[in-house]
């Protein structure tokens, strides 16, 4: 099982989504990380065969995906950003009616459908109105209708977006249970989800992939160095200023602030060993510069 | 699959509505129909409905039997014998109302239809009312004052059909296919029922997008293909029921009450469709108005779906049935537009209503009237549709 993805772009108009990317997956777990408007969504909806390409291609083994229609998309799973649901079914209806446009056979479907409300913990839910579900429910129902056929490629489009964070590790273990034999492709904003799932990760900004690897790489990548220091409250905005600035926590006297800079940002700074959250602000943070300085 | 679609279509509160209002609506119009049904009594009062019928039906079948050149007479000079009451007269000229009438369509003159025409004429004139019916069209078409001028192929056609209906007509009451067939009520019906089956369509294929469940649809193995299948089945199965129910229904209930006799006669024993070119019993008008409006349905649903899948809009489908079953009679006042608009889907949903209209239509080199090549010709495109919609559908793009 090989994801090929080759100069992919996809425009708008002239806006441009996704710009020349190239990456290639294998099984395993693959975080896509990146801001909002990165191109995240557009890209997996390419690789759900949702959007045409503007240009380049996407192969599966080694065929184009969009010409292989059915063969490719009975490999799919895909729990979209914006998962939307039949009002009136319940939970196993809903399941039933994608296993069967999933093509699976009605005996298989059913016993499969019945594995997963339980699999996913819904069992108690299985018979209500998928509108009456909460949010963490309707997720729930999302995971399962994508594992229905068993997917050699499931796509998880930010599955963890408005989870409690209760809900947000029984979901993330959920996740890792699923990924063993298949190529999970997860996208997200939320740093420790991905720290603690994924095998790899992928970085995107402006539709473009700006660098890939483990954790561990990512953090080896940064050419800048984190700093911790305290500064009292007037000072803050000076190196909002100047710095990035990655974390920051109030104290009786002053602010903790988490700094990531090539040169040590005050006297009193101590080197700290960097973190994800860290990487994460280094390729796509900001400087706030003249936006706004106060707290 | 299909059943889950179907399950989609009827889960829907407004849709459950929809049918609910729907059966009310035939519930009201069978109601009124057969309320329509009077009959007139010597004290001056009247009975209609279920009281008139039986009454009715005793007075009219009198008549039953041939409508022969001595029967006219008959009619003619009891019509003229009785000096009675205005009232009296209304009562009593009922059992013979329908042959009279045929006597005031035939010899009416050309400006327009006389009620009186029968108590002037004489035994003998009137005993000529067929070849008075032949002779009159003769004279229609050679003034060229007919709406829209016709060729002298279709006038030889109007003029053959017209000498081939069998005469002398058998005549029996037959009030209940004429309250179904004549009145406005079915055609009235027909339009409501497909506003009401475009609730029902409308969502088939936009309600994807506006759920936002397309993203999974169309990922899914058989999202473009058998899926759309599965839809465009449901979207078929739900107009053939619906549209079926509701006329069975209708007609069922209106016949039983008011009686399925007459099946037989043909449709020129009455006023209502004298001057019409088909030669077809009753029976055969109303399998002709329920094809018809079938097809009707079919092509103006199935265009609904269309657009369904080219908007994306639940809402501007619902609209489209609406527009093409009620827009043209608005449009038909604009002259130019009259003759094109003969040709227009919302036609096959009055066809009972128009059967006495000389609209007839040249198909290679053949002269026909124009409802047997609407009902043809709307199944044709109605089918046609089809694999425009699949494809539509099956390139949708989720954005
Ligand atoms: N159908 C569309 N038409 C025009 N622009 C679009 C369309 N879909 C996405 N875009 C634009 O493409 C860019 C990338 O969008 P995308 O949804 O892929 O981002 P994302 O990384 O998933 O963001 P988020 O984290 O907010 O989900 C955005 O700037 C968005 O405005
Ligand atoms: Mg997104």
């Amino acid at each position: 099982m090989e994801l090929n993805i080759i100069d992919l772009t996809k425009k708008f108009g002239k806006f441009t989504a996704v710009n020349h990317l190239n990456v290639t997956m294998t099984n395993g777990v693959y975080g896509l990380l990146g801001v909002n408007g990165a191109g995240k969504t557009t890209l997996m909806r390419m690789i759900c065969t949702l959007l045409g390409p503007t240009s380049g291609t996407i192969t599966c083994d080694g065929k184009d995906i969009m010409s292989m229609g059915e063969n490719y998309r009975k490999k799919l799973g895909y729990l979209p950003q914006d998962f939307g649901f039949y009002p009136e079914f319940t939970v196993q209806d809903y399941l039933l009616y994608i296993a069967a446009i999933k093509g699976l056979r009605p005996v298989v479907a059913k016993k499969r459908v019945n594995d997963l409300i339980s699999g996913v913990g819904l069992s108690k839910a299985a018979n209500k109105k998928m509108r009456k579900l909460s949010g963490g429910m309707k997720r729930r129902a999302g995971i399962a209708q994508a594992m229905l056929n068993d997917p050699a490629v499931l796509v998880l489009d930010e599955p963890t977006a408005g989870l409690d964070p209760n809900e947000r590790i029984r979901f993330r273990n959920l996740i890792s249970e699923l990924a063993e034999n298949r190529l999970v492709l997860l996208s997200t904003h939320i740093v420790s989800d991905i720290e603690y799932i994924a095998n790899e990760i992928l970085l995107m900004r402006e539709g473009e992939l700006v660098h890939r690897g483990t954790a561990a790489q990512l953090i080896a990548s940064m050419k800048e160095s984190v700093w911790k220091c305290y500064a009292q409250k007037k000072d803050v905005s000076h190196f909002m200023k100047n710095y990035k600035i990655s974390n920051m926590k109030s104290e009786p006297d002053g602010v903790e602030l988490r700094i990531i800079s090539n040169e040590r940002p005050a006297m009193d700074a101590v080197p700290e060993e960097a973190n994800l959250e860290d990487v994460f602000l280094y390729y796509f943070g900001e400087k706030v510069s003249d936006t706004n300085g106060a707290i | 699959m299909v059943r889950f679609e179907i399950k989609k279509i009827f889960g829907k509160r407004i849709n459950k509505l929809v049918l609910v209002l729907l059966f009310v609506i035939v519930l009201i119009g069978s109601f009124l129909a057969i309320r329509d049904v009077r009959c007139y009594q010597e004290d001056g009062s009247v009975r209609s409905g279920v009281a008139a019928i039986s009454q009715l039906k005793k007075l009219k079948n009198k008549w039953r039997g041939a409508v022969t050149e001595d029967v006219i007479k008959k009619v003619v000079q009891e019509n003229q014998l009785s000096r009675d009451s205005e009232t009296i007269k209304l009562a009593r000229q009922q059992s013979f109302d329908d042959i009279r009438e045929m006597i005031n369509a035939g010899f009416s003159p050309a400006e327009g239809y006389d009620y009186y025409t029968a108590d002037q004429i004489s035994p003998e004139k009137a005993a000529k009312l067929y070849e008075q019916r032949i002779e009159k069209l003769k004279e229609e078409l050679s003034a060229g004052n007919e709406e829209g001028n016709y060729t002298n192929k279709e006038k030889e056609f109007l003029i053959h059909q017209y000498e081939s209906l069998k005469t002398p007509l058998y005549y029996e009451y037959a009030e209940g296919w004429k309250a179904l067939l004549d009145s406005q009520y079915l055609p009235t019906l027909m339009i409501i029922t497909i506003v009401m089956i475009g609730f029902l369509v409308s969502g088939i294929f936009s309600d994807e997008f506006q759920y936002k469940t397309d993203s999974v649809f169309f990922s899914s193995r058989l999202g473009r293909s058998r899926a759309i299948v599965s839809k465009i089945a449901a979207g078929f199965l739900a107009i053939t029921v619906v549209y079926w129910s509701v006329m069975l229904l209708f007609s069922a209930i209106i016949l039983c009450v008011v009686g399925f006799g007459g099946a037989g006669c043909m449709i020129q024993t009455g006023l209502g469709n004298w001057e019409s070119f088909y030669n077809i019993t009753y029976l055969q008008d109303w399998l002709l108005t329920m094809f018809g409006g079938y097809a009707g349905n079919l092509f103006i649903l199935s265009f609904a779906m269309l657009i369904s899948v080219k908007s994306r809009s639940t809402v501007l489908t619902v609209t489209v049935p609406f527009v093409l079953s009620c827009a043209p009679m608005f449009l038909g006042r604009v002259q130019i537009l009259t003759k094109i608009m003969n040709f227009f889907p919302d036609m096959l949903l009055r066809i009972s209503k128009f059967l006495d209209v000389l609209l007839v239509c040249e198909v290679g080199g053949n002269v026909i009237g124009v409802y047997p090549f609407l009902i043809v010709l709307y199944f044709l495109l109605s089918l046609a549709i089809i694999p425009v919609l699949y494809c539509g559908y099956r390139r949708a793009e989720v954005k």
